[in-house]
């Protein structure tokens, strides 16, 4: 496979509702919740934050590709997934006869906001969620840069992480952040970027990134769609950062 | 049609497992043949009684280049992973360290060690001195150990969809080498026994104070079991059993319950059939899901009926072994792999009587047989289901 286009964008983190304010840098301190109109109103107050910004960012970029959410592959990448839910779980079980709620329970699995997706839309095609710490955004590239190489079509990917909350919060603190990328075989009407060249890369320090996102396990993945913003033509690092990163070459649409 | 990537079949050139029915494949396949549950009371402190299936022996602690990971669950990866060593080793030699990909399945990765943790810090206010969230509870820190301890350098993740997430490593890494990405992958999935799970499933109500018994009238629950499992697939190789096909689908119905009718189900099995270019017809025994809740065996029953009829012989391990969760697909892909290369069909243990609304050939006895294509299912949370087809050689 020569290359993926993309096709849509999708961005929210806390004072940002979508890309284009965020790459602007120009914050709204009324943004504090995202939008998750995709899912109707009796599942949305059963979901969790984590899916409400998957939600989110999904529907932006399926909007701008012309993506029908109903039959979009979509592969989740998340360093630590429904980690506020998981953890809240824990002070039940400090009491003997303590159990979880049974919503919390099935709620705190990684693929949560897929499984909301899914059900919210009528999808019963492919889905997946994987992690791998920072170098998430590279792993969930080289998923679907394979799932396109196998049947071609289209891809949604999705990324989303919240800091872990206490006892367990990060040394370095970040934000919560969702992004999407929609990535396609062929291009399209709304085609913004073709990516190519998926490959192992030195280590490269993540550019500083608007709202604080450089600290977040998915920092690759938002420098990825700040290059796409931007048109940047070049080699953009999506992590690791620190060592054994991986690249990903973008060139502009219409600049090929 | 052959020559079609999706359509490649790739030789499992190795593979070990770890649960409550032994520490290698030998002493598993015994069990296995002998129709012999492993299942006992479940040692965690728990508010209600339930049986389990806890890894046997003692589980030495990492070594001292790997003690920030310790963890039960890397424990267990590293016990059954060294069952694996030689083959990685060789694997290494021949595709090169950065062609040699890492997927590994869990569905609550080192998280006994987080809730040892926070006890630890809601009593004294501070965390225990050598924890650390990221080596021993986060999915990078299992993955980190595994690629450390078998020197594999090539892509890596957890994949993680709750009890889909070791057959659904199969189909990444399938896919990864079929997209040249890699030439070799260790897939597997590990999970360990955990509050979060047991607790959790105990509030669903789906637990069995018994040893479950998947497809009885007489179920009234699952068991919960930990375990590992790798495998090693190559883009060649001498091997006995081969990965023909993984089919991955949604039920897009509910985040607990399965569709009524199988249908996500019906649909991984169908996917995985064509990847391989296989009629229906040529299954000659599925390894279900089959977990012994009420629901969920019903549904699965019907969508194996749709796709390879009445007449092909059925078996659930749960039984043996609990349900491994995250680690469950990778350990049945194991125990199907073993019922090809050992020419079996384990009995379906605990199934007799079995439910009328079933009505596929739940296997209640062992039967011996060549195989030529088995089908591993494997049914998730959230309605993310997996089929795995494996084959002998032709």
């Amino acid at each position: 496979m020569n290359g993926a286009y993309v096709s849509g964008l999708g961005m929210w983190t806390p004072g940002f509702r979508d890309v284009e304010s965020w790459a602007a840098d120009a914050p709204d301190a009324a943004i504090t919740a995202p939008v998750a109109d995709l899912l109707p109103v009796p599942l949305r107050r059963r979901v969790t934050p984590l899916t409400c910004m998957a939600a989110d960012v999904a529907t932006q970029a399926a909007r701008e590709a012309g993506a029908d959410l109903a039959a979009t592959p979509i592969v989740l990448g998340s360093a630590y997934g429904e980690v506020a839910t998981a953890v809240a779980m824990m002070s039940s079980f400090r009491e003997a006869e303590g159990l979880p709620s049974p919503t919390r329970f099935h709620n705190s699995v990684h693929n949560t906001a897929l499984a909301y997706l899914s059900i919210a839309t009528g999808n019963r095609g492919f889905s997946t969620a994987l992690a791998a710490g920072a170098a998430t955004p590279a792993a969930a590239l080289v998923e679907a840069w394979a799932l396109l190489a196998e049947r071609g079509g289209e891809v949604l990917l999705v990324f989303v992480d919240e800091p872990p909350p206490a006892p367990f919060a990060p040394a370095n603190p970040y934000p919560a952040a969702a992004a999407a990328l929609h990535l396609a075989f062929t291009p399209g009407p709304t085609t913004k970027a073709l990516l190519s060249g998926l490959r192992r890369a030195a280590a490269a320090p993540c550019t500083p990134l608007v709202g604080g996102l450089h600290h977040h396990p998915c920092a690759g993945a938002f420098a990825l769609v700040a290059a796409i913003a931007r048109r940047a033509r070049g080699a953009v690092s999506l992590g690791p950062f620190d060592a054994g990163g991986w690249e990903i070459h973008v060139e502009p649409a219409g600049d090929a | 049609m052959r020559d079609h990537p999706s359509q490649r079949a790739y030789p499992l050139t190795a593979y070990a497992a770890g649960n409550c029915l032994g520490r290698t494949t030998d002493e598993i396949v015994r069990a296995l043949s002998a129709g012999a549950s492993a299942l006992r009371p479940c040692p965690l402190q728990l508010p209600f009684d339930t049986a389990c299936g806890v890894f046997p022996g003692v589980l030495e602690p990492l070594p001292l280049s790997l003690a920030a990971y310790d963890s039960r669950l890397s424990r267990i990866a590293l016990a059954v992973l060294d069952g694996l060593a030689g083959a990685v080793d060789r694997a290494i030699r021949r595709w090169g360290r950065d062609r040699v990909g890492v997927v590994v399945g869990t569905s609550t990765g080192g998280i006994l060690e987080s809730e040892r943790a926070e006890r630890a810090h809601a009593e004294s206010g501070v965390l225990p001195p050598t924890f650390n969230f990221d080596r021993q509870h986060a999915f990078h820190g299992i993955l980190e150990v595994i690629r450390l301890r078998t020197g594999a350098g090539g892509p890596a993740c957890v994949i993680s969809t709750a009890c889909s997430s070791s057959g659904k490593v199969l189909g990444s890494a399938r896919r990864m080498m079929a997209a040249g990405l890699a030439d070799a992958v260790i897939a597997g999935g590990v999970d360990s026994l955990c509050h979060t799970t047991l607790r959790g499933f105990a509030s669903l109500q789906a637990l069995s104070t018994r040893a479950c018994r998947p497809f009885s009238a007489e179920r009234d629950g699952t068991s919960i079991g930990e375990g590992g499992a790798f495998l090693l697939l190559e883009r060649g190789g001498d091997a006995a059993v081969r990965l023909l096909g993984v089919g991955e689908s949604s039920d897009a119905h509910h985040m607990s319950h399965p569709h009524p009718e199988g249908l996500g189900a019906r649909l991984a099995m169908e996917e995985a059939l064509r990847q391989a270019g296989l009629e229906p017809g040529a299954v000659d025994h599925v390894n279900a899901h089959g977990t012994g809740t009420p629901a969920s065996d019903v549904a699965e029953a019907k969508a194996i009926a749709a796709v390879v009829g009445t007449r092909t012989p059925v078996t659930s391990t749960k039984g043996y072994s609990g349900h491994l969760l995250g680690a469950a697909g990778a350990t049945e892909a194991v125990f199907a792999a073993l019922s090809i290369e050992h020419a079996f069909v384990p009995e379906s243990l605990g199934a007799a009587p079995v439910d009328p609304l079933i009505t596929v050939d739940v296997c209640l006895r062992r039967r011996q047989g060549r195989l030529t294509a088995v089908l591993s299912n494997s049914l998730a949370f959230g309605g993310s289901n997996v089929s795995v087809l494996l084959g002998g050689t032709a």
